[in-house]
């Protein structure tokens, strides 16, 4: 689905911020990319629709080479979430805002009206859908920007810092609905600062420093090795540092979240149960 | 990142020159390469500007300025130079048709006119490349008695040109994403694909100076009086300067005035 091969990128300033990514992300994968500020994943993820261009290396998005086509034709595939939704809010009303991709694919206007109802749907819009998007809460206003995205249905969603801004509950909202996307079949590639939204959403972790992976694999492989996090100033969740305090031979093992650490002190405590008995 | 025209942080005898010296200085350029009408004298000005560049320690920095002009000079001498027609021909760029004829009057008065331009415009680079932004401003308010609020009204656009550059970038980012391609044949739909840019830029702006304003009465802007913390004084270089300045000046007259 995405291939990058010796991506190197630097700005027209000159400053070299990818240095020579090698990376394959295959269809319904769910990658968390994370790193410190400057690490230069956005710079990353604008790869991914060509809006940025490879200084030189490769990037093909469904075998698409993206130095040769537009970012307006990649959008079919790639949805991309920027940082700020008002960045790209015009139309006075929200059911506009979300027609305005499909209108550019130039899908007929059933379509688009069709288009229009499930994204609102999946973001929980319908009742606003005839308001000014202007005069929304931040929140919602975000949410505009996500069923814009949703409305064009592209294979693959990428996010840049989705959850910034929102309280706790509005987070988990907007990852559930990237869960269901995930689900069903979409390829999901987010970046985040929440340790504890990577490991209970993500499969897979690239952490980035510096323009350079640090670690590319299985989250669970990446968060119990914390001397690479800590090295770019990132701390697993807290869960994971409890487990790590006990040692990888401990009843807790590798736990990723805390269902799971309660799964595995009750499945313990079972067999210490027997034991005694 | 350093911008053409940017300040530059140094030391040397030209920043600790008084803005308003330098100021003087830069319209002398000007008036000066405004009478003098042959090469030559524009070309010592324009050594004299080098000079200064150079005293100030800045004429890395202002070079890529100086090649801009260069570079305006010569394409206004290569568009002008066609339009002028009297005098000998030098040159018929398709021989026979007498298009493209290039005189002897038409090169000299182009060429002449050209390096005025440079000239006229060498000393600003330098001047800002010298003198840092805020100081002009404290200058033009203790000195010239320009109001603050204009001031500041004044340094604050500057500054946000390159945000407004940045955010328009991170706009054109997020409209293509969605498949806009601001393309129009007519002009009426040109203009209606300007919308996806210039409503978010609008909006953004006004929130943004909105929050500006919040930030500045919260902080107390122009709740009272203002001094300054650091005034500006004239020394004894501001002096010597416009002397030199001022020699300069009497002696291009002088030279105008006797024909030599
Ligand atoms: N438009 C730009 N021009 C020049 N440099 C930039 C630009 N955008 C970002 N950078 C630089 O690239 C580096 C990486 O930025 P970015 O990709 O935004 O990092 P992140 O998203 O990980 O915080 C930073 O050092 C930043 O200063
Ligand atoms: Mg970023």
């Amino acid at each position: 689905m995405i291939e990058m091969q010796n991506l190197w990128y630097a700005y027209p300033s000159g400053q070299t911020v990818l240095a020579g990514l090698n990376i394959s992300i295959k269809r319904g994968e769910f990658v968390a990319l994370i790193g410190q500020n400057g690490a230069g994943k956005t710079t990353f993820l604008k790869q991914l629709n060509g809006l940025l261009k490879p200084t030189s290396g490769v990037v093909k998005i469904a075998g698409m080479d993206t130095s040769r086509v537009k970012t307006a034709k990649l959008a079919q595939k790639v949805g991309f979430l920027f940082q700020n939704p008002d960045h790209q809010i015009f139309l006075p009303s929200v059911r506009q805002e979300i027609a305005f991709g499909p209108k550019n694919l130039g899908l007929p206007d059933e379509e688009v009206e069709a288009r229009i109802l499930q994204a609102a749907e999946a973001v929980g819009l319908t009742a606003v859908l005839d308001e000014n998007p202007v005069f929304l809460s931040k929140g919602q206003r975000q949410r505009v920007a996500f069923a814009s995205l949703l409305s064009m249905r592209p294979e693959i969603l990428v996010l840049d810092e989705p959850t910034t801004g929102q309280d706790y509950r509005e987070s988990i909202e907007i990852m559930e609905m990237v869960r269901e996307l995930n689900e069903a079949g979409h390829t999901i590639i987010f970046v985040t600062h929440d340790m504890e939204l990577v490991a209970r959403y993500a499969r897979r972790i690239i952490l980035l420093r510096q323009g350079r992976v640090v670690v590319d694999g299985p989250v669970r492989e990446v968060f119990y090795r914390p001397e690479l996090l800590t090295a770019t100033g990132l701390l697993p969740p807290q869960i994971v540092r409890l487990a790590l305090m006990f040692g990888e031979n401990s009843p807790l093992g590798r736990v990723l979240s805390v269902e799971e650490a309660y799964e595995a002190i009750v499945g313990w405590g079972g067999v210490a149960h027997d034991r005694c008995g | 990142m350093t911008g053409v025209a940017e300040y530059v942080h140094r030391e040397s005898p030209i920043h600790a020159l008084h803005p308003i010296t330098k100021l003087i200085w830069s319209l002398s350029v000007v008036t000066m390469s405004f009478m003098f009408t042959d090469l030559m004298g524009q070309a010592l000005l324009f050594l004299s500007v080098l000079l200064v560049a150079g005293l100030g320690r800045v004429l890395r920095e202002t070079l890529p300025a100086f090649k801009a002009l260069f570079l305006m000079a010569g394409l206004f001498t290569v568009f002008r130079v066609f339009f002028i027609q009297e005098g000998q021909t030098l040159l018929t760029l398709l021989p026979g048709t007498g298009l493209g004829r290039i005189t002897d009057v038409g090169l000299r008065s182009s060429i002449e006119l050209s390096c005025r331009m440079v000239v006229m415009a060498a000393s600003f680079p330098v001047l800002l490349a010298t003198t840092a932004v805020k100081d002009l401003v404290v200058t033009l308010v203790e000195k010239l008695r320009v109001p603050y609020i204009y001031a500041f009204m004044f340094v604050t656009s500057l500054r946000f040109i390159p945000t407004f550059l940045r955010e328009m970038d991170q706009i054109a980012m997020a409209q293509r994403s969605r498949g806009y391609t601001g393309e129009g044949r007519n002009p009426f739909r040109k203009v209606v694909a300007l919308a996806p840019l210039a409503v978010p830029l609008l909006i953004s702006s006004v929130r943004k100076a909105q929050r500006m304003a919040i930030s500045m009465e919260t902080r107390g802007f122009a709740s009272g009086t203002r001094s300054q913390l650091h005034r500006t004084r004239f020394a004894g270089r501001d002096s010597s300067f416009l002397l030199i300045v001022g020699v300069m000046f009497v002696a291009v007259i002088f030279i105008k005035t006797k024909g030599i």
